[in-house]
């Protein structure tokens, strides 16, 4: 939407509209927010919903403490995120090549995506004990799992979609030149395959931010922004909490921009 | 040869085939964990001792086996997370509803719904238990919300799809908004509905269960907590995990089945697609 409206770079109403509406309407909420409207109407004091200039402060009083369970967080999701896409797409190659034998594969990997994350996160938790003896390394090792998890169902299913939905034709013809596999891969499918990829990421991306931050809840070591949220909570330190949530926000926000530039950049160059 | 031939082409087999595998693998390391390990029920246990548990008789807090205690918890949840589902299915589809039909409404909404996909909503859980203090509030509200933005985006999505030639048509015939919506508009958007309903009943049910691990009570997320402290046998906590894993998968599969028996029209132009 917003890539054709900067293409045209026609300042009309209609594109004038759709920007300031939504932003009229956020400073609206922001205003209303800090000046405590929204307290009274959710029936909540300053203390468990304070102002956002507040959290704000907050946050750059903490930046720190922050920056390290962000770090902490962002090693789960970057790695979850990574080892599982990558084996989610080896897997949709494996179908790809074996196509009755994998798909069945891809079923029950799609299954995995049904399961909740609340149930997978203690099961990994107690196959990594014998990891390290650093509590640290184990539960980052068990949240990176529950991520992979996650991320290579989601991948595989559309991966496998981008290397078998090929343009009519486009196979007979790598037939007719009597290419092998390895060629029709490289040559055909991979490229299919890319603007599927980033299909697959924008769903897995902000599900790889959430599974980081739910299985930090069930992680033996105490690290990451999702468990601050909970722990602050629960000791009734909430505008701490509320800096944590906005943190956890900026970073969902944040990845899924980055996403979309890149698909921007891969799918302009497969185009070409 | 032939048979095998003609099975190893059948989509169930091969599914069953790679259950078969994984139920291997899983036999294969419990009998390594229970070869090196003091308490192998922790890790890995057979399938067979999970099985013995759930038909067991023996009681494990007086009054209930493990089986009883599970499912009464889980009816718990799964009641709290249909509520929740409900909410937010009945609210996205009223908000695609606003959204198709008065432009300002969409242009208003639509950025903040992209937003809301992006941040992560179940680690607001705790927060949202703060502001409400009411443990059942804040689960259908999250439950609400998971179910709400993927029923309301899918929802425009259907409402977009309508083929312009139908649209005309209908104005054509001098239809008012009202048999626009009715006749057209929203029978061609119930696939793309139930595409948003099959993403958020496996959310809300791990909504439901997150929530539950908040705050003591019923429900198979505190019930899960109290298995994961050693409080009871560690099979109930397995037995949790295998249930959940089938609530979620089921309830992914009963929109499927709701929507094929909602939308028999579907049915002949989905087969080939499949």
């Amino acid at each position: 939407m917003s890539e054709k409206a900067l293409k045209r770079k026609k300042i009309d109403f209609n594109s004038v509209s759709s920007v300031l509406y939504p932003v009229l309407f956020g400073i609206l909420i922001f205003i209303l927010w800090e000046c405590g409207v929204l307290n009274t109407v959710l029936k909540t004091d300053t203390n468990i919903l304070p102002a956002p200039t507040r959290i704000a402060g907050i946050m750059s009083e903490n930046s720190s403490k922050i920056s390290e369970n962000l770090s902490a967080t962002m090693t789960v999701i970057i790695w979850g995120l990574i080892a599982g896409s990558f084996l989610g797409y080896m897997a949709a190659v494996f179908a790809t090549r074996f196509p009755n034998f994998g798909k069945g594969a891809l079923t029950v990997l799609s299954v995995f995506n049904a399961i909740p994350i609340v149930a997978l996160a203690p099961v990994f938790n107690n196959w990594t004990k014998d990891v390290s003896s650093e509590a640290s390394v184990r539960s980052t090792v068990a949240k990176i799992l529950v991520v992979t998890v996650v991320c290579a169902a989601s991948m595989s299913i559309n991966a496998y979609r981008g290397l078998t939905e090929l343009k009519p034709f486009s196979l007979d013809l790598m037939k007719s030149y009597a290419a092998d596999n390895m060629t029709v891969f490289k040559k055909l499918r991979f490229h299919n395959s890319i603007p599927y990829i980033f299909t697959a990421l924008k769903v897995s991306v902000p599900s790889s931010v959430i599974t980081a931050l739910v299985s930090e809840y069930f992680a033996e070591y105490r690290m990451g922004i999702g468990r601050q949220i909970r722990d602050n909570i629960s000791i009734a330190q909430y505008s701490a909490g509320w800096a944590y949530i906005a943190v956890a926000c900026l970073i969902g926000i944040l990845m899924y921009i980055i996403l979309i530039i890149f698909e921007g950049i891969f799918t302009k160059r497969h185009r070409k | 040869m032939s048979v095998l031939k003609r099975l190893s082409k059948s989509k169930y087999f091969n599914t069953v085939l790679w259950i078969v595998i994984l139920i291997i693998v899983w036999e294969i390391g419990a009998t390594v964990v229970a070869a090196t390990k003091r308490s192998p029920e922790n890790i890995l246990p057979h399938l067979s001792g999970i099985i013995e548990s759930v038909v067991s008789k023996d009681t494990i807090n007086g009054s209930q086996t493990a089986v009883q205690m599970v499912l009464e918890n889980a009816k718990a949840t799964i009641s709290r997370a249909l509520v929740g589902f409900g909410i937010g299915t009945a609210l996205g589809f009223v908000l695609a509803l606003f959204m198709s039909r008065f432009k300002t409404v969409e242009k208003i909404a639509f950025p903040y719904l992209m937003i809301i996909q992006m941040i992560p909503i179940l680690g607001m859980a705790p927060l949202i238990f703060a502001i409400t203090q009411d443990i059942s509030k804040s689960r259908i509200i999250i439950a609400a919300i998971l179910t709400f933005y993927p029923v309301a985006t899918n929802t425009l999505a259907g409402f977009k799809a309508v083929e312009k030639e139908k649209h005309e048509l209908m104005i054509s015939y001098a239809a008012s908004k009202f048999q626009l919506y009715t006749k057209t508009m929203i029978p061609s958007c119930i696939p793309y509905f139930f595409t948003g309903l099959k993403i958020s009943a496996p959310m809300a049910i791990t909504a439901s269960i997150l929530v539950d691990t908040l705050q003591g009570g019923i429900g198979l997320g505190c019930l899960l907590s109290q298995a994961l402290k050693g409080a009871m046998s560690r099979y109930v906590f397995w037995q949790i995990v295998f249930l959940s894993a089938f609530i979620g998968i089921f309830s992914f599969l009963l929109m499927g089945i709701i929507e094929y028996v909602l939308c028999p029209y579907k049915r002949k132009g989905n087969k080939q697609e499949e």
